[in-house]
């Protein structure tokens, strides 16, 4: 099954950058307020954008 | 529409439309003869369109609105029409081959209208055009509400929708002319292949700048499932069409692998285009829309996250349990199976999660049929998703493959998970991005709801019937050791299957035409209000969310 | 403003213009949803938490291995053989060693501390496991084995460091109440100089015999005793109560109380290293210490199991080294059942089912500070409670208005309004009639409040000093009322009982868990509230220390209290009890010392945290148990040498998982059964 020569290190390579995405999300504090965060979408605000923010929104 | 682009924007338009014209008019010239050559015409002609449309409008008044002030909604709105143009086409299609199966005589003796011929039609239409449309649209939506910022752009999001949408269509007149790859699911051709390529990294770039510019920090999980679904489908669409083109000027190509090598690349496609395209980005579509339409927060937050890490790892290696007793090594398909296996866990962990979120809720599902919607897709998630598992497990399969058990598992898929909470999603977010109260006939989103139910169920139940009988029947022996059917037996013992077959999917058609209708008049129903939550008649729902158990 | 609903948190980012801290805490209260101050203590605990971060990000890789790794080997175990199977182990190999290595180093680290100081601990056996099934494994890879552990080790590396980071989100923050304390300490003092000026220094300078001069509205700095002035204190330190004490010339007064309403002058009695509030923070700092030494079950479980574990394995290896006298294979089958012996149940079984007791109390409000204090909260023989605002709301009400003419009304509410004392404003609520304002209202510190309402001079306040004004005196408890010349009024005071406080108490009785009041207050006070509520026993006019003392003694006859207490001079003795819970409008130090914190104003959520701590542990038990089981069936099978990696990965996997759904139980309704349903409760007459 030659073809895995190359699935494999598809697939490795996938997941690495899933596993990066996930250490991103940890360092900018994504999971911090989980009961939050499912919340958040129930309320609209009058369906507008927020002002944005001078620095990077953390 | 065109009048909220700036001046800037219309000519980027026009340059950019003008490009594709020229590309289209270069197809044309050196693929004459061939249906390259059509192509070339088709994309030069809905390029020149949309190039002079923005052309006719290029010195119009400059927009007035505060773009930092609202969201970018005509994407949406366009792309959700689409999405309902594309069900109807798609689904249409598909009772048309399906009545094929009954009638052969609804060939009508030509070419384009062979079975070989629309059936990818029929599948292209529903899972690209509607499907894919819908996702486009609902992403675009979603990412925007939950980081409370505009899109990054106003001609990107154009440019894939616009583009993904001459994909499609490349696709369907493509198929009609006999040009194929014989891929399932990625039937269309090499250049149509890399125009999808050039428009996926558009949709992701954009997606990331979106994000990256987002005012609320957080970024929901279901941009996540989103997210995964581009990126992957990304990666896997480019390998599995690694393929040279006969000549550049035809509609031809040979793949980059062959015999065993080539049958699992494909099957690690398309499993996994099951699995991102038509799993990973819907489940972001019921992560937003089913809290906000029941007005109650995800179940478990925290689950939602650790199913989606479980379905992202554990999907990737179920595709060879398509390939069970073919000439692939054991081992592979024993490898399919234990993931297909082990798959079951995080999906049954969203569908639940779905479910539990609608606890306290159940008086909303039975007075709100959109919501209905939502609540019947999840369960049958977490039905296909076991019977999906279950079909993977070697001895099983070996009575179902080939058969009609497995287009009944697909339909049960695709007709009871995808459509149904695409339908659902629809109703919710077309009252608020249009600024109306409600649906302009809740009675016909009932209406809709039981014909796609019923149609659903007649369907699936056919097919659970025509499959197990056939697989049965291919392998009763008789006590000579010789076959006791013969193919043309089993065939004549489908034909009722069949035209019950048609008739669930005739069903579902019309529940969609149903729904196509009610979107257009809601649209073109006077009053623009606030937006509102709409309830339907009869459901006053206030009650505080309750806190999610954590 | 950004809110944290997991953390029951707000962040408040002022902008210019905006109210100032208790103008925010004004309108949070208005929209329903009254706030307190959080523990400076507990942000910066947070913030420093490098460890969890690290060990999630471990978690992740480890899980990310595990997945690929069992790929390969999911592979191998469905028949790839030859070339295929030696590629697979090569690759599992690549991703398994670095990922060992950096997910694993905690308990490399761990257990190297350990061995290096001559002992053993949990990570022993664990870090030997990994250690020998990742080494066995490369050498069979370079060998071209059949079998090889990479799955298992890196999957052993995952759950177990799952266990590790619940445990450490679950562990002892390293808290003190001594904060909270320190902050009544005062630095500086205005000392009245012998030729009469003023001279202001360091409290450490104070020495006996010095006059110092306090403020109203500042803090005593020193033990005293008052030369001149009359005013009220909040003597919450010492009796726990915050309504206002009267004092006066000769009266002795403490460091750390606040003066409310008029200056005084005092004599220095002690130097502020002598002074009550140092004697407090010494009682703390004792009490606090002595709390460390408890010992939790799932430490004392590992005690037992490393060395047992350690004594197996080798007794394998030697067993099958005397019968084949293959090392190899003897050694494959000593290290199969160092992994089998999964410590991961045993690892899992008490952080998942604390973990999931955590996010159940939070949901009824209530904050756990410290993943042993559900572990004591089960085992408690006896409640203790303080009285003033923890079994009372500490605001008095009034019992029985007296009957009031118009004229007497209006003087009564007008004079009221006018004072902040709590008896005065329970009247004022009482009492809210508009009226003409009274001219020359003046507050006597200590007395109460004098004014002239249409003409008629009117006095509110203590009973023999309205008396002077009054046609007679009228016995009775509560503020008196007279106009000049006129009949005296009582207003009798009630103190308010809490919300849930009868049913918490009789919740508590039918859990066999008796009450007793530890109240500074006064015996008749207390006694009406034991009365109240139907309690055992009532201590009253208990210092501090009494209190210390009074728990230790039960300590000593080995019986675990559980106090619920609030205010300043509770400090030391919810550090000291076994357990502790107070209310969330406790003062800073009180909440610091408490185990857990309830945010709701019901008492309810004692009983209601009893029982989720009873449930946890019957849950911990079964968890064990669980382990237990698993361990009885595995291991025999390891030591005969039929488990191979594919039965290590299912064993480790389904036991984990077992332990984990198990602990789950605690969500669904668990606290419902530890309290028997009210229809079995006689309703009071």
């Amino acid at each position: 099954m030659t073809i895995l020569h190359l699935l494999i290190p598809i697939t490795l390579l996938m997941g690495a950058i899933g596993l990066g995405a996930f250490f991103w999300s940890l360092r900018s504090s994504q999971y911090d307020d989980l009961a939050g965060d499912a919340e958040r979408i129930l309320h609209d605000d009058g369906d507008t954008p927020l002002p944005p923010k001078k620095e990077t929104a953390r | 529409m065109m009048n909220r682009l700036t001046t800037g924007e219309r000519q980027a338009a026009m340059v950019l439309s003008g490009m594709v014209a020229l590309a289209g008019f270069a197809m044309a010239i050196v693929g004459r003869g061939d249906p390259m050559g059509v192509h070339g015409w088709i994309t030069l002609i809905f390029a020149g369109v949309l190039f002079f449309l923005v052309g006719n409008v290029l010195y119009g008044p400059e927009p007035t609105e505060d773009r930092s002030a609202s969201y970018y909604d005509d994407p949406t709105k366009v792309g959700i029409l689409l999405a309902l143009f594309w069900a109807v086409v798609g689904m249409g299609m598909g009772v048309w081959v399906a009545a094929q199966l009954a009638w052969p005589e609804l060939r009508f003796d030509a070419a384009w209208s062979s079975f070989g011929r629309i059936r990818p039609v029929h599948t292209s239409g529903v899972i690209f055009g509607f499907g894919g449309n819908a996702l486009i649209a609902t992403s675009f939506h979603i990412m925007q509400r939950t980081s409370r910022a505009r899109l990054a752009g106003n001609i990107s999001p154009w440019f894939v929708l616009l583009g993904f949408n001459l994909f499609c269509i490349i696709a369907a007149s493509g198929y009609l002319m006999g040009v194929t790859q014989s891929k399932e699911y990625a039937e269309p051709e090499w250049y149509a292949d890399i125009w999808l390529v050039i428009v996926w990294v558009v949709y992701f770039v954009l997606y990331i700048r979106t994000l990256a510019r987002r005012n609320e920090p957080h970024i929901y999980v279901a941009n996540w499932y989103y997210l995964a679904f581009i990126l992957v489908v990304a990666v896997l669409h480019i390998v599995n069409n690694l393929a040279v083109p006969a000549s550049f000027g035809a509609a031809k190509s040979y793949s980059a692998f062959s015999g065993v090598q080539d049958a699992m690349t494909q099957w690690w496609y398309g499993h996994n285009a099951v699995a991102f395209f038509l799993t990973a980005g819907f489940l972001g579509m019921l992560y937003y829309f089913l809290p906000k339409r029941a007005e109650r927060p995800i179940y478990s937050y925290r689950l939602s996250i650790l199913s989606f890490w479980g379905i992202v790892f554990f999907y990737i290696w179920a595709g060879s349990h398509h390939l069970h007793y073919t000439a692939i090594p054991q081992w592979v398909q024993t490898l399919g199976m234990t993931f297909s296996v082990m798959l079951l866990v995080p999906s049954w962990a969203s569908a639940g999660n779905a479910l539990m979120t609608l606890n306290g809720a159940w008086h909303k599902v039975r007075d709100d049929a959109t919501l209905r919607f939502m609540m019947v897709a999840a369960v049958f998630y977490g039905l296909s998703t076991f019977e999906g598992s279950f079909m993977a497990i070697r001895p099983v399969n070996s009575l179902s493959h080939y058969t009609d058990w497995t287009v009944g598992h697909v339909h049960a898929g695709a007709m009871g998970w995808v459509a149904l909470i695409t339908f659902g999603s629809i109703y919710a977010v077309v009252p608020v991005l249009w600024r109306k109260e409600t649906m302009y006939s809740w009675k016909l989103v009932e209406w809709h709801f039981w014909l796609a139910l019923a149609g659903t169920v007649i369907y699936v139940f056919a097919m659970w019937n025509s499959g197990i009988t056939q697989g049965l029947m291919w392998r009763t022996y008789t006590e000579s050791g010789s076959l006791a059917y013969s193919f043309t037996d089993t065939l004549v013992a489908m034909h009722p299957y069949y035209i019950a077959r048609m008739i669930g999917g005739a069903l579902f058609f019309a529940g969609a035409v149903i729904g196509a209708f009610n979107v257009v008049m809601t649209i073109r129903s006077a009053g623009h209000q606030a937006p509102q939550l709409d309830y339907p008649t009869g459901s006053e729902a206030n009650e505080p969310a309750v806190p999610a158990a954590e | 403003m950004r809110a944290n609903l997991t953390l029951r948190r707000i962040v408040v980012t002022p902008v210019p213009n905006s109210p100032g801290l208790m103008g925010i805490f004004a309108e949070l209260e208005r929209i329903g949803h009254p706030a307190t101050p959080i523990d400076a203590a507990d942000l910066s605990v947070e913030a420093g938490d490098r460890t969890g971060q690290a060990l999630l990000r471990a978690v992740a890789v480890a899980g990310f291995g595990a997945m690929n790794v069992m790929l390969m080997s999911v592979a191998v175990w469905s028949g790839a053989t030859g070339t295929t199977r030696e590629t697979f182990h090569l690759i599992s190999a690549l991703i398994a060693v670095p990922i060992v290595a950096y997910a694993g180093r905690f308990f490399f680290v761990s257990a190297w501390t350990a061995l290096r100081r001559g002992g053993v601990n949990m990570d022993v056996p664990i870090a030997l496991a990994i250690a020998l099934a990742t080494g066995l494994s490369l050498y069979e890879t370079v060998r071209g084995g059949e079998q090889v552990f990479f799955d298992a080790a890196v999957t052993l590396t995952f759950f177990l460091l799952i266990g590790r980071w619940l445990d450490h989100r679950m562990r002892d923050r390293a808290r003190s109440a001594m904060t909270g304390l320190a902050r009544l300490a005062v630095r500086e003092a205005v000392e009245i100089t012998p030729s009469g000026g003023q001279r202001t220094i360091a409290v450490d300078a104070v020495v006996p015999g010095m006059v110092l001069r306090i403020a109203a509205g500042e803090r005593i700095p020193v033990d005293a005793r008052i030369v001149s002035g009359a005013t009220d204190l909040d003597r919450a330190l010492v009796t726990g109560e915050s309504s206002p004490v009267s004092v006066r010339t000769g009266c002795e007064i403490e460091a750390g109380a606040l003066n409310l309403t008029g200056p005084i002058d005092a004599v220095v009695l002690r130097p502020v290293s002598e002074s009550f509030l140092a004697q407090m923070m010494g009682m703390l700092a004792t009490a606090e210490e002595g709390r460390g030494r408890y010992v939790r079950i799932a430490d004392r479980a590992a005690r037992l199991y490393a060395p047992l574990i350690h004594l197996l394995a080798l007794a394998t290896f030697i067993g099958w080294m005397a019968v084949t006298g293959d090392w190899q294979q003897a050694a494959f089958i000593a290290i199969s059942v160092l992994i089998v012996t999964c410590p991961c149940a045993l690892a899992l079984a008490v952080p998942v089912a604390h973990v999931v007791a955590a996010g159940r109390l939070m949901t009824e409000g209530i904050l756990m500070k410290d993943g042993s204090a559900l572990e004591r909260l089960a085992n408690i023989d006896l409640v203790a409670w303080d009285k003033t605002g923890t079994l009372t709301t500490g605001e008095p009400a009034i019992r029985v208005l007296p009957k009031l003419d118009a004229a007497s009304q209006v003087a009564v509410a007008s004079l009221a309004a006018r004072s902040a004392h709590p008896a005065a404003r329970a009247i004022a609520s009482r009492l809210a009639v508009p009226g003409t304002a009274p001219v020359d209202v003046a507050e006597r510190p200590g007395f109460g409040v004098e004014g002239v309402i249409d003409g008629r001079r009117a006095r509110l306040g203590r009973e023999s000093w309205v008396g002077e004004i009054a046609a007679d005196v009228m016995t009775g408890d509560g503020p008196a009322f007279a106009f000049e010349g006129g009949e005296m009024l009582r207003f009798p005071l009630d103190e308010k009982l809490r919300d849930g406080a009868v049913d918490s108490v009789s919740d508590l009785a039918l859990m066999n868990l008796p009450g007793e009041i530890l109240s500074g207050d006064a015996a008749p006070a207390v006694a009406q509230v034991q009365g109240l509520l139907g309690l055992r026993g009532a201590q009253s006019a208990m210092s501090p220390a009494d209190k210390i003392a009074w728990l230790d003694d039960l300590r000593a006859q080995g019986i675990r209290v559980l106090m619920v207490g609030d205010g300043l001079n509770d400090t030391a003795a919810l550090a000291t009890a076994h357990v502790s819970m107070s209310p969330a409008s406790a003062s800073e130090a009180g909440r610091a010392a408490a185990d857990l914190v309830f945010l709701r104003d019901d008492l309810r959520a004692v009983p209601q945290a009893v029982g989720v701590a009873r449930r946890t542990g019957h849950i911990v038990r079964q968890n064990f148990g669980l382990a237990i089981l698993y361990n009885c069936i595995a291991v025999p099978l390891a030591v005969a040498g039929l488990v191979t990696p594919l039965i290590a990965a299912i064993a480790m996997s389904a036991s984990s998982i077992a332990v984990v759904a198990n602990s789950l139980r605690l969500n669904r309704r668990a606290v419902a059964n530890a309290v028997p349903d009210a229809m079995f409760r006689e309703v009071p007459a």
